[in-house]
């Protein structure tokens, strides 16, 4: 079955609406990011006890998309899943930008900018996870490319070759992402589980972004996309991917409850705070069973609509899990003195509050704004949408 | 008004290549302007004389004109990493140039370099007591 | 692309691709590690601290840290920074109510995690043990505030409006930083701020020394009384060890 691919034609009103809207974003965000340079992130939400928070929970939640796009792409690289075919450029292109995105939304929360793009190009330490991943993200945006040449010129065996490539080296730099977190000393990040369930929580929200730009482009473009495509993407590879995030979820907080020397901090993160109903409310029942359950249910889980709002609410879910990877370990104190208490301090010794300023919401923004532009544009100067998508016989 | 799309099946390569090329050129630029050893470009501006003779100096003028920041690094890198705390230091210069104003900045905003030194160490006036940088 | 071309091009790929992914790692063969023949050789740095003299209304240490470094003070508990800190710990058993005061500083780990995952080192271990940042390379990304167990670094998340002590360099935002053991006056043959002034305005709490000579006053203390350090199974190897906790 040949499929064809062509531009958007991107002379409507709606498209030109909304790339105004994120030109505008963008600049607005870049003018931020700028103004907290000059001026100190103390503008940002984030404190002494809380060094981490927005910009670094987004980063992780773009990088983390990434995945699922490839994966996604790869399906037809690696395996000629010819079904698969008519998303292979759109998620690789996809994977490409939001790994930019992740990078974007570091790069934008480091404390001197002069110096960012400067030294850690010129004095490495292999020893930091910080230090080899941006070498690794930036082999990723490389092999995407070199990827979505080989899809471009239909090469049958480099595309399987690049394709590989991609999928492995997308698991390595998840597995470093995550191991930003997972090899740090503190009771809530420190987890070996934790970095293979950033891969699962990376599959499950890439394959439902995949389900939703695409459901959306095809809409908009008015081009067909087959139901059984979308219920394909579904069934078969959301609802796995969102099973085997549930049971890492599952097994990393009951070892860490269990555990006596962890548990204090474990039963915090669980219901200790207003990150407990995230982890409940929005990740485990909106964002895991709830669309599971529409996933594996027949009448819902053939209905495109239905897979729609499913992988909305898996998006969701796997955003505030990326927030709770980040920010509980930090609002919660490490125990200096096993059975003692610190009651006076000249800082916050016990659990703190992290809430988001103005400022820093504007910085996320311009970076989705960016990629959204890159992304139509996109659309519009390559042939990275078909013409039609229909089920393989 | 309808553009001619570069992007036509058969250029996909060719556009793939100019972005590179776009991306590559400001790096490989850098690059190479940081390999070839730099020429004095020094403005010529009016910078008011040291209080010695400039024989007292660590290095003859030609040479510090164009290479006081290389000196300065190497001078962090001795003191911070290794401890190596020496004879030359930067209280030693302000003893003879002692006016930031006249010396530093001059040359500097003639040349359009950002001077990052200030915001953290500390220039003394003319005739203070402060010592330190 | 038949067996032959796709070897050539393929080639030529993964040349490419591995010398612009391994360019970075050239800059690693630079031995960025301090040198092992310099000044700070045959000294490790440590601090033993008397909770028992400890007086309770004394800020002494806390003072005179904040006036010879410049450490920023904005009234405010998100931005604040203290390289050494006054803390009251109660027990939470109530049958055995214990209260004292314990001074928190960095704890210039021989195994530092700060260190470890600086990525520009900017962050490391001095041959003598002093964990300093050289803040001319700090890029700002926190990491090492996230490493640190202990919560004992900071952030310049604004300007430091003062400026107490112009013989020593303050810090602009935008950098991270801990207690230093003043290794300016360490490296002069003095001692720390917060040590000359326990012993000069309060009771003589705190011993400065080097823990390699066995002679030196910490490691006489460290051999004849119980001292403890804080959670030392966190593995980090602290060099404040405490008298009393």
């Amino acid at each position: 079955m040949a499929v064809e691919f062509a531009r958007l034609e991107g002379r409507s009103k709606p498209y030109y609406t909304a790339m105004v809207v994120l030109a505008g974003l963008g600049l607005v965000g870049t003018f931020a990011t700028y103004y907290m340079h000059v001026h100190g992130l103390y503008l940002s939400g984030m404190t002494n006890r809380v060094p981490w928070g927005l910009q670094i929970s987004m980063a992780i939640f773009y990088i983390g998309l990434s995945a699922g796009s490839l994966v996604v792409s790869g399906l037809y690289g690696i395996f000629g899943q010819m079904q698969y075919k008519p998303f292979a450029r759109i998620a690789a292109y996809l994977a490409m930008l939001f790994l930019i995105a992740g990078l974007l939304s570091i790069f934008t929360d480091q404390g001197r900018l002069d110096r960012v793009l400067v030294e850690p190009f010129t004095h490495f330490n292999l020893r930091s996870m910080f230090s080899i991943n941006p070498s690794l993200y930036s082999g990723h945006v490389m092999i995407c490319v070199i990827y979505l040449w080989a899809l471009f010129r239909e090469k049958g065996t480099l595309t399987k070759i690049a394709s590989l490539t991609v999928v492995l080296w997308a698991i390595g730099t998840h597995t470093g992402t995550g191991a930003i977190f997972a090899f740090v000393p503190r009771e809530l990040y420190n987890s070996p589980l934790l970095p293979p369930s950033f891969v699962a929580a990376a599959l499950s929200s890439g394959a439902a972004l995949m389900i939703l730009v695409n459901v959306a482009l095809f809409r908009a473009a008015k081009r067909p996309l087959a139901d059984e495509l979308v219920v394909w993407l579904g069934r078969r590879l959301l609802a796995i991917f969102l099973l085997v995030t549930l049971y890492m979820m599952l097994i990393e907080n009951l070892h860490r409850s269990y555990l006596v020397g962890t548990r204090e901090a474990g039963l915090f993160f669980l219901f200790g705070g207003f990150h407990s109903l995230l982890f409940w409310v929005g990740l485990i029942t909106l964002g895991c069973i709830i669309p599971a359950v529409l996933l594996f249910m027949r009448r819902t889980g053939t209905s495109v609509n239905w897979i729609v709002f499913a992988s909305v609410l898996v998006v969701v879910g796997v955003l505030f899990e990326r927030f709770l990877i980040v920010v509980p370990g930090l609002i919660h104190p490490p125990e200096l003195f096993p059975g003692m208490e610190i009651t006076s301090s000249p800082i916050w010794e016990g659990v703190v509050r992290y809430s988001v300023s103005f400022p820093e919401i504007t910085q996320a923004l311009g970076v989705a704004g960016v990629i959204g532009f890159a992304f139509l544009a996109g659309l519009k100067f390559m042939p990275l949408m078909p013409t039609e998508a229909r089920a393989v016989a | 008004m309808k553009l001619s799309n570069p992007l036509r099946t058969g250029n996909t390569g060719r556009v793939v290549a100019l972005c590179g090329l776009i991306i590559l050129l400001p790096i490989g630029y850098s690059a190479v302007r940081a390999l070839i050893p730099q020429r004095s470009e020094v403005p010529q501006v009016f910078l008011e004389k040291p209080l010695a003779a400039f024989q007292d100096c660590v290095e003859e003028t030609s040479y510090m004109r164009v290479h006081h920041m290389d000196l300065l690094k190497q001078l962090r890198e001795d003191v911070i990493r290794d401890g190596i705390r020496g004879e030359v230091t930067l209280e030693q210069c302000a003893r003879c140039h002692t006016s930031r104003e006249r010396f530093c900045d001059r040359c500097h905003q003639a040349a359009n370099v950002i001077l990052d030194c200030f915001g953290c160490h500390y220039y003394p006036e003319p005739g203070s007591e402060a010592q330190g940088l | 692309m038949d067996r032959r071309e796709f070897l050539k091009k393929g080639s030529v790929a993964l040349a490419g691709t591995s010398g612009a992914l391994g360019l970075p790692l050239l800059t690693s063969c630079r031995s960025q590690e301090a040198h092992a023949d310099g000044p700070l050789a045959g000294r490790k740095w440590g601090m033993v601290i008397d909770l028992n003299k400890c007086r309770e209304d004394c800020t002494a240490c806390v003072d005179a840290c904040r006036n010879e470094n410049n450490v920023a003070y904005h009234e405010d508990q998100r931005w604040d920074i203290h390289w050494i800190r006054k803390v009251t710990i109660e027990s939470k058993d109530t049958s055995n109510p214990i209260e004292k005061s314990v001074l928190l500083l960095c704890n210039h780990c021989e195994n530092p995690p700060c260190a470890q995952v600086c990525p520009v080192q900017a962050t490391y271990k001095r041959e003598d043990g002093i964990v300093v940042v050289d803040h001319h390379r700090c890029i700002g990304c926190r990491y090492c505030m996230i490493a640190c167990p202990y919560n004992a670094r900071f952030f310049n998340y604004r300007e430091n409006p003062d400026w107490p002590n112009k013989e020593f360099p303050k810090r602009s935002h935008g950098v991270a930083e801990s207690c230093t053991f003043c290794a300016h006056l360490v490296d002069r043959g003095e001692q720390p701020a917060c040590v000359a002034a326990c012993a000069s305005a309060g009771e003589g709490a705190m011993a400065f020394g080097n823990l390699d000579d066995p002679n030196s006053e910490v490691s006489r203390l460290i051999a004849d009384r119980p001292v403890k350090r804080i959670r030392e199974d966190w593995g980090t190897e602290p060099k404040v060890y405490y008298i009393g906790l």
